[in-house]
């Protein structure tokens, strides 16, 4: 193999280094966010997640330093050695620390970015050597080593031999906690260890730690293999093996275990908040750290769902402010009941408003991925692409930027694998021989805009008419605009190309696309020219608000109503309806519930009188009312979003969601229903 | 031809060792894995002239894949090097005291690893014959 051969291996293999190491970076992120979100709730961190980290900082230093980036090593070494620290219970860390860490891995992360555009690492030289003094002056609070002799044991030679020093000192930990050490024996198909050995440490995990996983010799078979589990926990043998829906014989108890020592446990990952167990000690500590606070994003929902709630009883002021100014004599109360009525209306849209803001994160996150696949991709195809970002900083709902993450996946392998062509067929038409695929963010109003734009080969929307008639999608004859075309390209299944190739996988396609996108209320369009390349628009929402919702239907017309709202269902035949005074009642166990038909609410035709129908009681505090519908059509999770046009006015409706088939349904408004059915005279007649 | 399997969760390592083989003037057969699991389900499918492997990996380390492999009667024999960034003398001791054949520190030159495999391969052959 000649000298340049082997050169460009290399440069291959520092490309696939660069992009390595940005992902172990990223889990460096995720990991000390999970310990400083662990040490703020006063939790102690999973041993699992402080090795992880460890594991990281150590591959990154030896990567680093085989490729030549010596301050990039530098500086993950240090890293490793205080996580080596704190894994091994050797040292404690407080939050000062964890922004230490958490500096670092961000300088590290700058300086791989320098690395990715060819610069050397020496440009950061200084920063890197300020931060280095700076985290071995920090006084990571070291603590002696102690602990019980592993040699007085009563375990296999072979499994104490094997182990690192990590799982070491994980067992000299189990051991102060006078935990119990258990040997858990399994021999499993070769094929499929992975999964058996996958549940048994999640199990494992539960009721302890696993502390070591050592594969034995002697399976009955070549293709099977015995596997020998050291386990801490405090369930005795026979409990743990329970547990794991294992043999009794296959765990046995370690013996000689001894007294704990007197030594306080020393925390795994040392994150023991004891010592900061002085609330205002926590307070300041929290404070000088940094001024932001990490919130689970269920915790949003539930404030985003009391918000719609007193939106609500907003409605049912007003409600009651309408029925006031009808008298004369409590016209004038009617009136103030207006003004503050209206004023709330405001805050509550200021509240609404305050809470979508705080789930806003910038689309920046979606975008590093996207640098990292084009960088994986360019390896994989050989092929000379650009992906320029424009508009990271647009901001939507954290759930839509997850969500969004497959689409434009998708949208780009697929421009990598299909649109852009060969570097020499680019020469041929004239075109620069590095492709380009450009994303632009833009916000419109309440929407999100993501262009997507190749300057590949484009579509021709003839071939796409051409091949949905071959299939038998569309009649020969049909008449389609030029986007109707370009749609033809989103139904399930459907490919211009016949050949399938790994990086955009087997035609799961653009349908894919298309239902990611409605799923969040989303809309996708395409455009393409023929030898110019294809541009994907998606029309996203900045936020969502989710409820979950029961479908009904009246007639061909189906509607959502939030579960919320819904205390029961049951079937009715018109002879469990009354009527009474004028109203209709169902009887439900004794209690006369007043009716309210879906139909006559908006004016559809009624169904005929004998038929069956289905009562949905609806109930917002103690008052219910029983609506009736035609048909129930199960549950979803819906997006509500603000009805437009002359439709807002209408009492009853809430908003307007749209099913995963893209056609809209309104929202029902429990409340403004409970309300009505309480105080209407006039049934249906 | 000879065949050597690799393990090492790194992907740019394994690119960075599996050039220094192949820059070898004898063709070897480089078998890569990923992890120390994928490596036990490698293990039976070929007959294998050297082991490298990485000591700190998922799943499970390089420690117990080597006292796997030095106490199965199938795979005694082949010679192990473990190849891991300075780190844990202990660590290193333990891999020596379980049976590894040689041992060598990241970050090295290729130069390096390409001697120590010829000798390592030289060093069966002799032991067979």
């Amino acid at each position: 193999m000649a000298g340049k051969g082997r050169k460009s291996a290399r440069d291959k293999a520092q490309l696939e280094f660069v992009s390595e190491a940005e992902e172990l970076l990223e889990r460096m992120r995720d990991d000390l966010s999970a310990l400083a979100e662990a040490h703020a709730q006063g939790r102690e961190a999973q041993p699992a997640t402080v090795n992880q980290l460890f594991r990281s900082a150590h591959t990154l230093k030896g990567s680093a330093g085989m490729f030549g980036f010596a301050q990039l090593s530098e500086l993950a070494h240090h890293l490793e050695d205080v996580l080596d620290r704190l894994r091994m219970g050797r040292a404690t860390l407080g939050r000062p620390g964890l922004a230490l860490l958490d500096e670092s891995v961000s300088l590290a992360a700058t300086a791989l970015e320098k690395l990715g555009r060819g610069a050397g690492d020496e440009t950061l030289s200084d920063a890197i050597s300020d931060l280095v003094g700076r985290i071995a002056a920090f006084d990571a609070t070291p603590q002696p080593e102690t602990g019980p002799a592993l040699s007085s044991l009563e375990l296999p030679a072979g499994l104490l031999r094997a182990l690192t020093e990590y799982e070491e000192a994980r067992l000299r930990e189990s051991l102060a906690r006078g935990r119990g050490l258990h040997l858990i024996e399994v021999e499993l198909e070769l094929s499929a260890f992975e999964e058996t050995l996958g549940e048994l440490s999640r199990a494992i995990l539960e009721v302890g730690e696993l502390i070591s996983t050592l594969p034995s010799p002697g399976a009955a078979s070549d293709s099977r293999i015995r596997f020998l589990l050291l386990a801490a926990s405090e369930l005795s043998a026979s409990e743990l093996a329970n547990r794991l829906e294992l043999d009794v014989s296959a765990v046995r108890p370690a013996r000689g275990q001894g007294a704990p020592p007197g030594r306080a446990p020393a925390a795994a990952g040392a994150m023991a908040p004891s010592e900061t167990k002085s609330v205002e000690g926590e307070a300041a500590t929290l404070k000088s750290l940094s001024e932001t606070v990490r919130v689970d994003i269920k915790k949003l929902d539930e404030l985003m769902n009391l918000v719609g709630e007193l939106a609500r009883e907003r409605a049912a002021l007003r409600a009651l402010g309408v029925r006031l100014a009808e008298e004369r004599a409590t016209a004038g109360l009617a009136r103030e009941l207006d003004k503050i009525q209206r004023g709330l209306e405001r805050k509550v849209q200021e509240l609404q408003a305050g809470v979508l803001d705080v789930r806003m994160v910038p689309l920046r996150q979606v975008f590093d991925k996207l640098t990292r696949v084009t960088r994986r991709l360019k390896l994989d195809l050989g092929k000379d692409v650009r992906l320029e970002l424009r508009g990271a900083e647009t901001e939507l709902d954290k759930l839509i930027v997850e969500q969004l993450v497959d689409p434009l996946m998708h949208l780009v392998r697929n421009a990598f694998d299909h649109a852009i062509e060969s570097a020499e067929e680019r020469d041929r038409a004239g075109k620069p021989r590095e492709g380009l695929i450009r994303i632009e963010a833009t916000q419109r109003g309440h929407d999100v805009a993501l262009l997507v734009r190749d300057d590949g080969r484009g579509i021709d929307p003839d071939q796409v008419r051409a091949s949905a008639a071959e299939r038998g999608l569309i009649a020969e004859d049909a008449q389609l605009s030029r986007r109707e075309c370009f749609d033809l390209l989103f139904l399930p299944g459907f490919s211009t190309r016949s050949n399938v190739t790994e990086t955009s996988g087997r035609g799961v396609g653009l349908d894919v696309v298309r239902s990611n996108l409605s799923a969040l209320g989303g809309l996708v369009v395409m455009d393409s020219t023929l030898g110019r390349g294809t541009q994907v628009t998606l029309t996203l929402p900045i936020t969502l608000a989710i409820v979950q919702a029961l479908l009904v239907g009246v007639l061909d017309q189906s509607f959502a109503i939030p579960l919320g709202g819904v205390r029961e269902t049951l079937l009715v035949a018109p002879s469990d309806l009354q009527r009474s005074a004028g109203r209709e009642l169902l009887n439900l166990r004794g209690e006369a519930l007043p009716v309210l038909r879906l139909a006559h609410e908006f004016g559809l035709p009624l169904p005929a009188h004998d038929q069956k129908q289905y009562a949905v009681v609806l109930g917002m505090g103690d008052a219910r009312v029983a609506l009736l519908v035609d048909r129930l059509e199960g549950q979803q999770d819906a997006v509500i979003k603000p009805v437009q046009g002359p439709l807002r006015a209408v009492r009853g409706v809430a908003g307007a969601t749209e099913l995963g088939s893209q056609h809209a349904v309104l929202v029902l408004d429990v409340s403004a229903l409970v309300e009505d059915g309480g105080y209407r005279r006039e049934g249906p007649a | 031809m000879r065949r050597i399997l690799v393990v090492e969760d790194s992907g740019a390592m394994r690119a960075l060792i599996g050039t220094a083989l192949e820059g070898l003037e004898e063709k070897l057969e480089i078998d890569e894995a990923e992890s120390g699991f994928a490596a036990l389900r490698m293990l039976p499918r070929y007959a294998y002239d050297l082991i490298v492997t990485d000591i700190n990996m998922p799943d499970i380390n390089g420690l117990e894949l080597l006292s796997f492999v030095k106490r199965d009667p199938r795979y005694r024999s082949t010679p192990l090097l473990i190849v891991s960034s300075e780190g844990s003398e202990r660590d290193r001791e333990k891999g020596l005291a379980l049976g590894a054949d040689a041992y060598l520190v990241k970050p090295f030159g290729t130069e390096a690893l390409q001697r120590l495999v010829l000798d390592m391969l030289a060093a069966a052959e002799r032991g067979r014959s």
